[in-house]
């Protein structure tokens, strides 16, 4: 631990630390253009110039550059490195095309505040400015290569950070070009970072161009919702509309980056179609009226079929207090047990995930970047939360091998093994594995419950891998990543015996599931006992329940089997619903309450690994003015009610609706004490040591042999399938077209071949998909993406296993009808 | 009992005309203060309303009842409304002691010219004088605002530290006449005014007189540019104006009562009583526009120092040496 | 000790208030006498004041009056609503929404001056990279109706440069409009073959 001298200031820092590092932890922030803590050091800038009065090297060097030595004496503002410094800027200032007014990103700049704050303010220098066309880098990166100071930092994070090749640098000396090979957009899904690390305005964000200064925004930190990681974003508001969302630093969780679903996929709050207004029977009304509606029918409901025929549903992309409402709404009302999930295997999946995750296995993103072998069981990370992928690899760039067990065709951006399996075949897989991972006799002495659960493991059908066992018997600190989505609660209780056996072994095992919605981690502490609309169904269809509150969720719209839902909300006697979204089940409601988004209401949403985030609302909510002043200027008259401004907080007005008195505080879920102060901190995990290690998991029959049967799996992808970011005009680019993935062996014994359309006949209906022939995924699967336009809510389930006889080639000119059909009520 | 009628006829009449001249005085001397003060400082001053802007004060008395009268949401009600009437309704009853004549004969009735002759008259108005600091302390107070409330202190220190002054220097006067009757002392000045004898208790009433008028170079509790509007912040329309009013009809007590123990009061060569007693008080309220025209505030420390360490020593030293003299 | 006190023994002592001869009470004296007498002769001198209905003379062409939006010397809106008016407004009377036109020019889709809370103090001015708003001397023009001191675009822009005639900001500026390409603008070379080594 070397100790320095900075600016008279000493300070004791790790070895390897840089003098730029060093200086920050005091406080003093130096210059800095290339240097980023993300992407490390490289010189380039020049910027960060200080002037080392004692140590080996003396002089003025770059800060970023030099490794603190015992001893080193540095001063930041000698007026040697402080010229140096000045000389540099006005030097990159050269070139620069003097557009600041017209510059988006002029107000928070890096360059405009060095170059005012270094006191560069006239360009002396006659000669003609170097210029650069600039290219068309997609719908959402705007390109102006006037403005580059050639620091790297875009090629560092593009190509090295976040692995993707398609930009990259070009020319030498004054020439230097930061652009792609040609024109066309962006591949990375990460590509919205570009925006946030670029010093100055080469990359701005186009959907937001020409919106507002930073400064004029509202800006507020939030956390995004578009999949269960929660990265920390900032939200920046103007005008009652949602401009512009960036990362946040969050050290535990998504570090400095974000993806681009989470950066784009806000347009659902600005949309003119969102619902504004509350309806009874299709007629606008005021809130207030409509809960008085509400209420009164469900006074009459509860009143002629007593209170069990009311139910409430929840989703898992509700905030907590939602989420909390609901289940507090059911239990004042005696109602049906509240609903959080849609699919039964969902809830079960989820609660199997929740329950078995310990606070001595739990894994952060951040953590999970650390891991020196990394096994991914029936997750794709790309498509389920893609900073997931980019955790990853940050562990492969460290050295650790990925190896992803999915029947998927998982794509990552790094060298990764894929072992295509059948997702029935997972659980063998995983338990073999657990047989292979060596040392079982370490783990035997440990504990009696793991010797008795390795001693009755059933020799596995399947051999693992042989460079995962290789891999694994090295590792001092292996993760295993499984996801909740496409598995079972088998192959996810395996995972987490594997994670505990390994851990027992004496490694820094971690375990890191991926979930359903922002808040599935919630939604399953909220409803332990809670059932799913799925067994619900039955008492829906026997006319035993009557009346249905959703709340933030689409059961129509999102339901597998769309036939049986629709008839089962025909059978209703009263549906209300709360969103903020356009939803079919909110077209089909009786009464409709609009809510608030987290941007407007904020809330609290619990991530896959449990951590409580609290976040409030960015800005007021409303009609944005663009909409309701048609584009020109907002009106000229002072009104006292915002446009639009009725809507509240789903969990507000749920109170407001409920018959009886809803209880504030709730005991149901178990939050630290202060959790208000602690936003960001774990909640408590249950232990889950009761649970590892089940007997049950011992034995399993691998069922996927069977080459009678296929599985279909509805899956989720990196843009155009989560419900929120779906709805975004600048990502639609960006999704996977609906079409069906097929192994080459199964499409040549239909026979089929890429493009040609398939017939799927499935639990609920039939549907007819493009066909996409791909080597990398597992035999005897349909993989579907659950795209708005692929019809998929006529599977059945999203997950279903189904004769071969079920899939046919289909002609061209059958129809392929969207699954947006009228509301059927 | 007629008698009695009579008798109560002819108060009225003295009342109403001295309120009469009092209060249109107060809205001219307004218009002349504003005029005069405007020329000194080389401008025209109001001349918009009527010719030489001589239908100003009228003007001003339409806009000020017009105005919506404003009570601050957080004020004392009670107090806030009552507060200017008491500054100007003190200010109008020293005028009851000031005679503005000899006594004349009417139909046989020996009539006083003045409203009421008091033989503790000087304590009256005394006494009167310290009242209408207690508007001035309660408005401020009773506005819950604070450059009110500061501008009501001040108010009550100025009040205070300079009532003194004002008192003492008047004991020479009362012990030359013999009498705290304003009209005795007027009588007593029959032969020569006692401004000739008193000199300095002259200057210190005036300048006490001043201080208690709250008038530049003494307008500390005003002090707009410091306090907004001093302790009348708050205050719009007709209640402001009350406050005004008051202002200006203090001024001119004093001036009667500067007349009345230092220049003779009523008494002059040739011209009637009552229009001696108005050119004195005329003059008395120029040359107060002229000091306004002229000086700068007063810092707060200066006040204080003034009215502590000179006026009031030196009223008591005056006391001494006119009380030798007499003895003598 | 307490703080205060510590601050207090800091600060120096007041010296002993001198005592004051007779000489200076009357300088004292005489100076309150000029006073009196300067003011008693401006009495008598003819009042400067110019009375304005009557007599309006003419402002210097840089008096802060009314706002207006000027246009460059070839008639385009100078405006590039680049906000930082409205930033430097103490009073915020000033909004607007950019926006970006066919041509690739950023300008005011709308562009409001509340005249109500303007204070007419000329930072927007001072502010203005392009010389778009600028203040002139026109400053008659209060209304009864509150709300028509509140001016759109429309009612600000003028065509004419007003004092600066001759900047034209996207002709300096290194970004692509319809009107310029990049390389065309002032002191700027041709845009650089990127593929290509030759110097």
């Amino acid at each position: 631990m070397p100790t320095l001298t900075i600016d008279n200031r000493r300070i004791e820092v790790p070895e390897g630390t840089k003098v730029i590092e060093a200086a920050e932890a005091l406080g003093i922030m130096i210059p800095r253009f290339c240097y980023h803590r993300a992407l490390g050091s490289v010189g380039a800038c020049r910027v960060c110039a200080v002037k080392i009065v004692d140590g080996t090297r003396k002089g003025v060097q770059m800060s970023c550059m030099l490794d603190v030595e015992e001893g080193m004496v540095v001063s930041t503002d000698d007026p040697e490195a402080v010229a140096m410094r000045r000389h540099v800027i006005e030097w990159l200032m050269l070139h620069h095309p003097h557009d600041c007014p017209v510059c988006d990103e002029g107000g928070h700049c890096l360059l405009q505040d060095m170059t005012v704050s270094g006191g560069h303010g006239l360009r002396r220098y006659l000669g003609n400015k170097r210029t650069h066309l600039d290219q068309y880098l997609g719908p959402r990166i705007q390109h102006e290569m006037n403005r580059c100071i050639q620091c790297y930092r875009c090629v560092r994070y593009y190509r090295e950070f976040s692995g993707y090749r398609d930009l990259g640098v070009t020319g030498i000396g004054n020439r230097v070009y930061f652009g792609r090979e040609r024109e066309g957009t962006l591949e990375n899904p990460f590509s919205g970072n570009l925006i946030d690390i670029c010093p100055t305005g080469v990359f701005t964000d186009k959907p937001a161009r020409y919106f507002g200064r930073r400064w004029d925004l509202q800006r507020g930190p939030s956390v995004c919702i578009h999949c269960s990681l929660g990265c920390s974003v900032t939200v920046g508001a103007r005008y009652r509309e949602v401009a512009r969302v960036e990362a946040r630093y969050a050290k535990a969780v998504n570090g400095h980056f974000i993806c681009d679903r989470g950066r784009w996929g806000f347009p659902y709050t600005n949309e003119a179609s969102r619902p504004r207004a509350a309806r009874v029977d299709g007629e606008a009304t005021t809130v207030g009226e409509a809960c008085a509606a509400a209420r009164n029918r469900l006074l009459h409901v509860a009143e002629t079929a007593g209170s069990e025929a009311v139910a409430c549903l929840g989703s898992e992309r509700a905030g907590l207090e939602t989420l909390k409402a609901v289940a507090g709404i059911c239990r004042a009302n005696g109602w049906a047990d509240p609903l959080f999930w849609l699919e039964r295997r969902a809830r079960e999946n989820v609660a199997a995930a929740v329950s078995l995750l310990g606070d001595d296995l739990v894994l952060s993103l951040r953590e999970l970047e650390a891991a020196d072998c990394v096994l991914v069981f029936g997750a794709d990370p790309l498509g389920e939360a893609p900073m997931a992928a980019l955790a990853l690899r940050q562990a492969r760039r460290q050295g650790a091998p990925v190896f992803v067990f999915d029947p998927r065709p998982v794509e990552l951006p790094l060298d990764f093994h894929h072992v295509p399996l059948a997702i029935e075949d997972l659980p063998e897989c995983i338990r073999s594995l657990v047989g292979a991972a060596g040392d079982r006799e370490t783990a035997r002495g440990a504990d009696p419950t793991v010797r008795s659960f390795t001693d009755q493991l059933a020799e596995p059908s399947v051999p693992p891998p042989p460079e995962a066992v290789a891999a694994l018997r090295t590792s001092r600190r292996p993760a295993v990543v499984c996801g909740t989505d496409v598995t079972d609660a088998a192959a996810i209780g395996l995972a987490a015996d594997f994670a505990a056996l390994m851990k027992a072994q004496g490694r820094r095992a971690g375990l890191f599931y991926l979930m359903p919605g922002a808040n599935g981690f919630g939604a399953a502490l909220a409803g332990t006992e809670a059932a799913s609309l799925e067994e619900l169904l039955p008492r829906i269809e026997g006319g035993e329940i009557r009346a249905l509150v959703a709340v933030e969720a689409d059961p129509l719209g999102l339901y597998p089997d769309r036939g049986r839902i629709e008839a089962a909300m025909r059978k209703l006697d009263l549906l209300v619903v709360l969103d903020y979204l356009d939803t079919d089940s909110a077209a089909a409601a009786d009464v409709f309450l609009p809510s608030t988004t987290v941007f407007e209401t904020g809330g609290t949403w619990i991530n896959q690994e449990g951590r409580i985030q609290i976040v409030r609302g960015a800005h007021r909510g409303g009609i944005p003015v663009s909409q309701t002043g048609g584009g020109g200027h907002p009106p000229r008259v002072f009104m006292e009610e915002v446009p639009g401004g009725q809507a509240a907080a789903s969990g507000q007005t749920l109170t407001r609706l409920s018959p009886a008195e809803v209880k504030g505080a709730s005991e149901w879920v178990r939050l630290p004490p202060d959790t208000d102060k602690q936003s960001g901190t774990r909640a408590v995990l249950p232990d889950p040591s009761a649970l590892r290690f089940a007997p049950e998991r011992t034995a399993l029959s691998g069922a996927a042999g069977d080459e009678a049967m296929l599985t279909v799996i509805a899956v989720d992808r990196t843009f155009g399938t989560e419900v929120l970011s779906s709805r975004s005009p600048w990502l639609s680019a960006e999704e996977t077209a609906p079409t069906v993935w097929m192994h080459p062996e199964e499409a040549g014994r239909v026979p089929l071949s890429d493009g040609d359309l398939l017939e799927i006949d499935a639990g609920g209906g039939s549907l007819v998909l493009p066909v996409k022939i791909v080597e990398n995924m597992a035999r005897r699967t349909l993989v579907i993406p659950r795209h708005r336009d692929a019809a998929w809510q006529r599977l059945g389930a999203t997950r279903l296993r189904i004769e071969r006889d079920c899939i046919r080639k289909a002609q061209p000119v059958g129809e392929n009808a969207p699954v947006k059909e009228s509301p059927p009520r | 009992m007629i008698a009695w009628i009579a008798g109560f006829a002819v108060l009225l009449v003295k009342i109403g005309l001295v309120l009469g001249v009092l209060l249109f005085l107060a809205a001219y001397l307004v218009w002349a203060e504003r005029k005069l003060l405007g020329r000194l400082q080389i401008r025209y001053g109001p001349n918009r309303a009527g010719i030489f802007g001589l239908l100003q004060p009228i003007a001003d008395a339409i806009k000020m009842m017009t105005k919506e009268d404003i009570v601050p949401e957080a004020a004392d009600r009670t107090i806030f409304l009552l507060a200017p009437a008491v500054v100007a309704v003190t200010a109008m009853l020293m005028a009851a002691v000031v005679p503005f004549g000899p006594t004349i004969t009417l139909w046989g009735r020996q009539v006083p010219m003045v409203v009421t002759d008091l033989n503790v008259g000087l304590l009256f108005v005394f006494a009167m004088s310290s009242l209408g600091v207690y508007g001035v302390a309660l408005g401020g107070w009773a506005s819950n605002s604070k450059f009110a409330l500061l501008g009501g202190i001040r108010g009550a220190a100025q009040m205070i530290s300079y009532e003194l002054a004002l008192g003492l220097s008047i004991v020479p006067v009362v012990m030359l006449a013999g009498s705290l009757s304003l009209v005795d002392i007027v009588d007593a000045q029959a032969s020569y005014p006692f401004i000739l004898v008193q000199p300095v208790a002259f200057v210190i009433f005036v300048v006490s007189a001043m201080a208690e008028s709250k008038r530049i170079p003494f307008d500390l509790p005003e002090a707009e540019n410091e306090l907004g509007a001093g302790y009348h912040t708050e205050y719009s329309g007709m209640r402001f104006g009350m406050f005004f009013i008051g202002e200006y009809v203090h001024m001119q007590v004093l001036g009667a009562l500067i007349a009345v123990f230092f220049l003779g009061g009523w008494r002059g060569p040739l011209l009637p009583g009552p229009l001696w007693l108005l050119i004195k008080i005329i003059v008395v309220a120029l040359v107060m526009i002229w000091v306004r025209g002229t000086l700068p505030r007063l810092r707060y420390d200066q006040l204080m120092a003034l009215g502590w360490k000179v006026l009031i020593p030196a009223a008591l030293a005056n006391i001494v040496i006119t009380g030798a003299v007499v003895l003598l | 000790m307490n703080p205060d006190e510590r601050h207090y023994r800091k600060l120096k002592p007041v010296p002993p208030q001198r005592f004051r001869t007779i000489s200076e009470i009357g300088e004292a004296l005489n100076a309150l006498g000029q006073g009196f007498v300067t003011t008693f002769r401006h009495l008598f001198r003819k009042p400067i004041t110019e009375e304005y209905p009557e007599y309006k003379r003419t402002l210097p062409e840089r008096s802060r009056a009314r706002i207006v939006l000027t246009r460059d010397p070839d008639g385009n809106e100078r405006c590039v609503a680049c906000y930082l008016c409205s930033a430097a407004c103490p009073v915020s009377c000033i909004s607007m929404q950019s926006a970006e036109d066919d041509n690739g020019r950023r300008y005011a889709r709308w562009f409001r001056i509340n005249f109500g809370r303007c204070i007419y103090c000329g930072l927007c001015e001072e502010a203005c990279p392009t010389s778009a708003i600028q203040l002139t001397p026109q400053f008659e023009h209060v209304k009864r109706e509150i709300l028509s001191m509140v001016y759109e675009k429309e009612d600000l822009l003028v065509d004419h440069s007003g004092k600066d005639k001759t900047y034209n900001f996207y002709r300096w500026a290194g970004i692509r409009t319809g009107d310029r390409d990049k390389g065309e603008h002032e002191r700027e070379d041709k845009p650089v073959n990127v593929r290509s080594n030759m110097p």
